[in-house]
């Protein structure tokens, strides 16, 4: 009596693991050479093993619903004599050749079940499709996933052809059981940024620098959102570069006369970027009542495509809300963004001695494709040069 | 409204496509037997063939499962196609097959143990015991319907007294490739039948969004060649068929194109579950007219064919293919460097470097392991 260990071949063609469905010959029956044994599911097909050798099935390594890795062991079969492993049987089939004779009251030969399922055999593909419908149907990275997140399949609600459980599916349910929203398909302004940002990660080569603009010598109320605009416009004209728009494959560049300003904004839920058209040649009131309206058109969504589109350079007040330094993001096919932090006193040396000032932290990011290292410090100098100005 | 103008100018071409069939699904004479045919042992020697066929591709099927043999096509169903085409042929002829056409490199020659070899992954299952001017198995689809064509083409040009047959699915029948081997056939007269195993899917495509065409014959029409259809599950007819045309081919009638329709029962390959893509209830209305049964049902009216008989041949086929499997694992697998030896008479400077590389890295890599 010797025992063959049975692993769970490739079943296809660089399958890496199969699920259990049903066994066909329990643990201490006997089997014949070639008797399907156990019915697998792969990634590609519901198949079944028939059995390399003739004797005993010893052990099942695997119940129905549960996962086997190529390679590992599948079944151990006891078999009478010397034989071992894979060449198990095959005189024994030799000898007694004649035991696929018992099946042949058919009209034609038999084939196995896993040959013809497809084909006369309805009635155990019928059975087999049942035995599917009573188990947890999760494609091999899906259940990969749901190991890795401590995900339960079996409270998967599976979103494949016939409720298969997707990898997605697996996600959605680690999300929700992590107490967030359950993964939503972005739309709208989120949806944008998202592939906006996925653009110029893919595409801009940004280099970021940064600087502070000594705001002490302001006179009281000054509005520095109008301060900030102004002093891109000074950035554009001091450094045409910046005010760019690059396109690549071929590389082109096209240098912008006026200064069209987007104007990043939270909006709550997302980011607008509403434009500022012709910044460069509007007063500082105008500029006031423009961005004014582009914010209230931005709180009750009623800008229209046209007034979020266009711009040549964007600003990012950020510091509004908190942060000193940032990496601004460009967006193509601009080649510029500046960002300013939060406005704040603090000790700086000044004619030899420290003294407290308010200053303001700016960040510049710029597409090194398209612009200098010079032409950018450039811009920077002449943004700092007009904010430290003091009217 | 206006009748068709067109209907006035002169008729300058017209064509047909005829389907052969001798006996039915019945297992019923619809057509005298062919002369070659006639005498029942005739068909007895084709029905043997179709069943050690389809008891190798259930073996093939199995020691796949178990993990022995790489992924592997049957022909199940379909068995009467590469029946049909061997025992037409002469064995000067030279076949150049897809890979459903097992049975046909049996009837060549070609050992199971070879067969299987092949899809154990060794190179002696191209280098086989049937004829060496056959083609190893085709598994790209359709491209060697031109290897088909430059092989009747040195027939041709040699003066030789022998022809060509090319085997190949519906599905080939979409490439750019093959139309060329059809035109080149036309326009040289070529002594090649091109065959189409028409199993009506190309994996999970089936042949109504393969196709516009009513039949897969007359795309031959346009390279000029004879075409005709025959039933693919009546192996008398794709025999006659492809009897006639290497019969034209041999005596510079030019080349022919024959349809076999048939249907593929089985799941495309060992990797693949038909039940994914296609209705059983279908499967079920195509499994009476398979091409085994009915020659059974034949035979038993003819001949009194019994089930002793059956079970005797079930028997010998199983012995023979079990006989197969055990020689090919009775050998030792063959060193990777047998993978270059033959592709060239004269292998080229820079594959000669591989396989030395290639050597060395093998011999570095065992000395590793001895050493431990």
């Amino acid at each position: 009596m010797a025992i063959s260990t049975f692993r769970l071949p490739d079943l296809g063609e660089g399958l890496t693991e199969a699920d259990v469905v049903e066994w066909y010959v329990a643990e201490g029956e006997s089997v014949a050479l070639d008797q399907p044994v156990v019915a697998l599911e792969s990634a590609k097909a519901v198949v079944d093993i028939p059995s390399p050798v003739a004797g005993r099935v010893r052990r099942h390594c695997a119940r129905p619903g549960e996962t086997v890795a190529t390679g590992a062991p599948l079944v151990e079969f006891e078999v009478d004599g010397e034989v071992a492993g894979d060449a198990a049987g095959i005189e024994d089939a030799v000898a007694g050749g004649t035991r696929g004779i018992e099946n042949a009251e058919a009209a034609t030969p038999a084939m196995p079940r896993a040959v013809a399922s497809a084909g006369g055999d309805a009635a155990a593909a019928a059975s087999g499709a049942g035995s599917v419908a009573n188990r947890i149907v999760a494609m091999p990275a899906a259940r990969a996933k749901a190991r890795a997140f401590g995900v339960d399949l079996a409270s998967v609600t599976g979103t494949g052809p016939g409720g298969r459980i997707r990898v997605a599916d697996v996600e959605r349910a680690a999300a929700e059981a992590g107490g967030g929203t359950a993964g939503e398909t972005l739309r709208g302004v989120r949806r944008t940024m998202a592939q906006r940002m996925a653009l110029s990660r893919a595409r801009v080569v940004p280099v970021t620098v940064t600087e502070d603009a000594d705001i002490g010598d302001w006179r009281e109320g000054e509005d520095v959102t109008v301060r900030l605009v102004r002093a891109v416009i000074a950035g554009c004209t001091a450094s045409p570069a910046l005010n760019a728009w690059f396109e690549d494959d071929p590389p082109r560049r096209s240098l912008h006369r006026d200064v069209h300003l987007g104007i990043a904004a939270d909006a709550g839920d997302g980011l607008f970027v509403p434009v500022l058209r012709d910044a460069g040649a509007r007063e500082p009131a105008e500029l006031r009542a423009e961005i004014d309206r582009l914010r209230a058109g931005t709180a009750d969504r009623s800008l229209s495509p046209a007034e979020l589109d266009g711009a040549t350079i964007t600003l990012s007040n950020f510091g509004m809300l908190a942060g000193r330094y940032g990496t601004p993001v460009v967006v193509p096919p601009q080649v510029a963004i500046l960002g300013a932090g939060r406005a704040r006193e603090e000790p700086v040396a000044r004619d030899g001695a420290v003294v407290v000032r308010r200053r303001i932290p700016l960040s510049l990011t710029f597409d090194h494709r398209a612009c200098t290292g010079a032409e950018s410090s450039r811009f920077l100098a002449a943004v700092v040069a007009d904010l430290e100005r003091g009217t | 409204m206006p009748a068709d103008p067109t209907t006035d100018f002169p008729v300058v071409a017209r064509f047909e496509v005829r389907r052969r069939r001798y006996i039915d699904e019945a297992g019923t004479l619809v057509h005298p037997l062919p002369d070659a045919l006639s005498e029942p042992h005739s068909i007895v020697r084709l029905y043997r063939a179709m069943v050690l066929a389809r008891t190798l591709d259930a073996k093939c099927v199995a020691l796949n499962r178990q993990g022995r043999l790489g992924t592997y096509a049957t022909a199940y169903g379909q068995e009467a196609v590469p029946v049909g085409v061997a025992s037409a042929m002469r064995r000067s002829d030279v076949l150049v097959p897809s890979y459903r056409e097992n049975a046909a490199l049996l009837w060549r020659g070609v050992g199971i143990h070879e067969v299987l070899s092949y899809y154990a992954g060794s190179e002696r299952g191209s280098d086989w015991a049937g004829p060496a001017h056959d083609f190893p198995t085709s598994i790209t689809v359709g491209g060697h319907a031109l290897h088909a064509a430059g092989a009747a083409f040195a027939v041709q040009y040699r003066g030789e007294d022998r022809a060509v047959a090319c085997v190949f699915g519906d599905a080939a029948t979409s490439k750019g490739d093959v139309y060329e081997a059809f035109n080149l056939a036309g326009v040289w007269r070529l002594p090649v039948v091109f065959v189409i195993t028409n199993n009506r899917w190309a994996i999970s495509t089936p042949l109504a969004k393969q196709t516009a065409s009513e039949t897969l014959a007359q795309k031959g029409l346009a390279g000029g060649i004879a075409v005709e259809q025959a039933d693919g599950n009546d192996v008398v007819a794709v025999h006659e068929a492809v009897r006639l045309g290497l019969d034209r081919a041999r005596a510079g009638g030019g080349a022919t194109l024959v349809e076999a329709v048939t249907y593929r029962l089985a799941d495309h390959n060992t990797a693949d579950d038909a039940r994914r893509y296609r209705d059983p209830a279908e499967v079920e209305t195509h499994a009476g007219a398979e091409p085994i049964g009915r020659v059974r049902r034949w035979l038993e009216s003819v001949q009194g064919w019994s089930e002793a008989r059956q079970a005797r041949l079930q028997a010998a086929c199983s012995a023979v293919v079990e006989a197969g499997v055990e020689k090919l694992f009775a050998v030792a697998p063959e060193p990777p460097s047998v993978m270059f030896d033959h592709l060239y008479a004269a292998p080229p400077a820079e594959l000669a470097r591989q396989r030395e590389d290639g050597l060395r890295a093998i011999t570095a890599e065992r000395e590793a392991k001895l050493r431990g």
